[in-house]
């Protein structure tokens, strides 16, 4: 069997410059486009971060005198954004002193260029430092909007040799339908041990199974080409099967819980707005993208537990008595309860049963403190504050974005909050401004 | 238990140490200057990355100290050649305890392997202490219960007079950052950094010396003051002005 990959034109390389000189940003464009680059020039540090931000170029070339800033300040920002820590920088300046170099290579930047620079050195550089940007980033799998349910699972078995590809197709063919060529996600991809996936055979559900040699014991996820490859094939995929189904039982729950705000104390619209804006914090805070996914579920799904509590209470407008807001007070205890029998909504539990904590023990409904608090759920205790301070309430008005995260600041002061999290909810709201 | 930790450095006196905001064109100038009459510092690498864990309880005991003119600092530093994403990752850290009042300092460190930094914050090992008590009063804030809470940036060029009693240093791209951090359990580090709350815009003088500066550099001195932006206080306590949403503090 043959993998043949689907031929797709690579696309062309996007360069921004930040050169405030137009006769050599000119002379660069040309020069760059000449060589089937994308150009882009940005006159400052400021136009230029604004172009590296809304392009998210493969390649940054950057001069180091600025009229607004210099280009070492320009590389740290590009480096310290998560979008766009990974794109290569290339000083080019005329500073040639040691210590320019140092400083611009220790800002992290790949490379640094003096000027006046050569045509054909600076082509080749740019050429090594884009192969390794390259070789560095694997690729990314574009999820499809939705895969089509199949009687029989897909494999593609993208194995070297072809004695064991044959072999792993008489094995699989039986349960399997065998992909021939690319351009198809399949359920199932069996690659060699330490083996790439090949990126037009997969997407984001494909299972991946690695074939180890004869004598090797598998781990995790590795089979050998024998009787039990069938068995381990299959388990895999079906594990992935009901991973799928799950997502589809977390949306189900999802729209609940969003139909019963519609008749609770909060706006509509209230949860997803926390969602977002968790996420939002949990990736400035770099986190990885299974604690996204939990932090999303879990401040979506937070408030379910007021599906327990009396309809008139959920609905009251104004000030709630002592033994009312005991009762409310008691809504993620509920969440959690209403929760805990799906085992795979178990990792959003303690964002469901302690997203009304604070650092200093004087949340509810534990009084639980610091160390206690998962970081997850400090990210939604503040999203939810945040949101809350943003609409109108009958005892309070709503304030600005800004005013509200100066509202958190003071909360952070008196140890109620997680100062990382609210330096990064800061952060974006501060981005989305300068965004607008 | 065996101790690992070294003693690399203490002060026996207190140190002035005035820190100043100035140009790009100040500092060059000042840098100069003061390579003419100092060699670069052996022990620091010219624009080599600064990274500085401030620790503090979580009821700002340290900050509230600060406030109030008379600190001791708790930090973890290390140093990179390009800067790193993670604090608390390489094979060995500093330790630093430093007594911050207004006008005289005095500093303490030690290396420490990284692996046991967080069974120091948890108190279940203590550092061997050093002539000037800084060590008891870290001891003091362990007690109370200390976190990492924030981190500092920087690129350093140091000037420094072979027998320490005139240092002259230019910091660079100083930032700030958060930490999301939620205990000190072994398995906490290395712990990435969190956003950049702000960046000092800049460069950080800081002139430190001992009994008196001698005649260039009080010359230097008086002209970066004359020249500069402003006089800046402790870095922790812009870097928290800064984590708080605090009004710019004054030195």
């Amino acid at each position: 069997m043959t993998l043949s990959s689907v031929n797709t034109p690579k696309p062309a390389t996007k360069v921004v410059v930040v050169e405030d000189d137009p006769a050599s940003a000119d002379v660069l464009q040309r020069r760059l486009q000449a060589n089937g680059m994308i150009v882009s020039v940005g006159r400052d540090g400021g136009e230029g971060l604004a172009l590296v931000k809304s392009i998210v170029p493969d390649l940054v070339l950057l001069d180091v005198m600025l009229p607004d800033t210099d280009g070492y300040d320009v590389c740290l920002r590009i480096k310290s954004d998560g979008n766009t820590a990974h794109i290569p920088v290339i000083f080019l300046s005329a500073r040639g002193e040691v210590v320019d170099k140092v400083r611009g290579l220790s800002c992290g930047a790949a490379d640094y260029v003096t000027k006046p620079w050569n045509a054909a050195e600076l082509l080749a550089r740019i050429d090594a430092v884009l192969a390794q940007a390259r070789s560095a980033r694997p690729p990314r799998l574009e999820k499809p909007s939705a895969r089509p349910e199949r009687v029989r699972p897909m494999v593609a078995i993208a194995l070297s040799n072809s004695v064991r590809r044959h072999r792993a197709q008489s094995l699989l063919g039986g349960t399997f339908d065998v992909i021939e060529e690319g351009g198809q996600a399949a359920d199932l991809v069996l690659v060699d041990a330490g083996g790439v996936v090949p990126a037009d055979l997969a997407d984001d559900e494909t299972a991946v199974l690695e074939i180890v040699g004869d004598g090797v014991a598998p781990g995790p996820d590795a089979a050998r080409l024998d009787d039990e490859l069938v068995r381990v094939a299959a388990l895999l995929v079906r594990e992935r099967r009901i991973t799928r189904d799950l997502d589809a039982a977390s949306d189900a729950l999802i729209t609940l819980a969003t139909a019963l705000e519609g008749h609770d104390r909060s706006t509509m619209g209230h949860s997803e707005r926390v969602a977002s804006r968790a996420v939002a914090i949990a990736q400035v805070l770099g986190l990885d993208e299974s604690a996204v996914r939990t932090i999303r579920l879990g401040a979506l799904l937070r408030d379910i537990g007021n599906a327990k509590l009396p309809p008139a209470l959920v609905q009251k407008q104004g000030e709630l008595t002592a033994s009312e807001r005991q009762l409310v007070e008691r809504h993620p205890i509920h969440g959690e309860d209403i929760l805990k029998g799906l085992a795979p909504l178990r990792s959003i539990l303690p964002i469901v049963r302690s997203h009304h904590e604070r650092l200093d023990g004087g949340g509810y409904p534990d009084g639980l403190r610091a160390d206690e608090l998962p970081l997850e759920v400090r990210v939604v205790t503040v999203a939810d504050r945040f949101e809350a301070l943003l609409v109108n309430r009958t005892d309070r008005r709503a304030v600005s974005e800004q005013e509200a995260v100066r509202i958190l600041q003071g909360a952070v002061s008196r140890g109620e909050l997680d100062p990382a999290v609210v330096a990064a909810l800061a952060a974006q709201v501060r981005s989305a401004e300068a965004n607008r | 238990m065996t101790l690992t930790t070294t003693r690399v450095n203490t002060d026996n006196e207190p140190r002035k140490e005035h820190r100043l905001l100035v140009n790009e064109a100040v500092a060059r100038l000042a840098l100069r200057t003061a390579g003419t009459y100092l060699p670069l510092d052996r022990e620091d690498r010219p624009y080599q990355w600064s990274t500085t864990t401030y620790c503090d309880t979580y009821d700002w005991k340290v900050l509230r100290a600060e406030k109030n003119g008379h600190a001791t600092q708790l930090r973890l530093r290390e140093y990179h050649r390009t800067r790193p994403n993670e604090v608390l990752a390489g094979e060995s850290l500093f330790v630093e305890m430093k007594d911050d009042s207004p006008d005289a300092g005095m500093k303490e460190r030690y290396v420490v392997p990284t692996r046991e930094v967080m069974s120091y914050l948890r108190g279940e090992r203590t550092i061997v202490g050093g002539p000037n008590l800084l060590v008891n009063r870290m001891h003091e804030l362990v007690k109370i219960g200390v976190r990492p809470v924030v981190v500092t940036q920087y690129n350093r060029i140091a000037y420094s007079a072979p027998d320490g009693t005139v240092r002259i240093t230019a910091d660079h791209n100083l930032m700030y950052l958060a930490i999301p951090w939620q205990t000190n359990s072994d398995d906490a580090i290395p712990s990435r950094v969190g956003p950049v709350i702000e960046r000092e815009p800049g460069v950080i003088i800081e002139v430190k010396w001992f009994e008196a500066l001698p005649h260039w550099a009080d010359e230097l001195y008086g002209y970066i003051r004359e020249d500069m932006v402003n006089e800046r206080p402790s870095t922790y306590v812009v870097a928290m002005g800064h984590l708080l949403g605090e009004p710019e503090p004054s030195a």
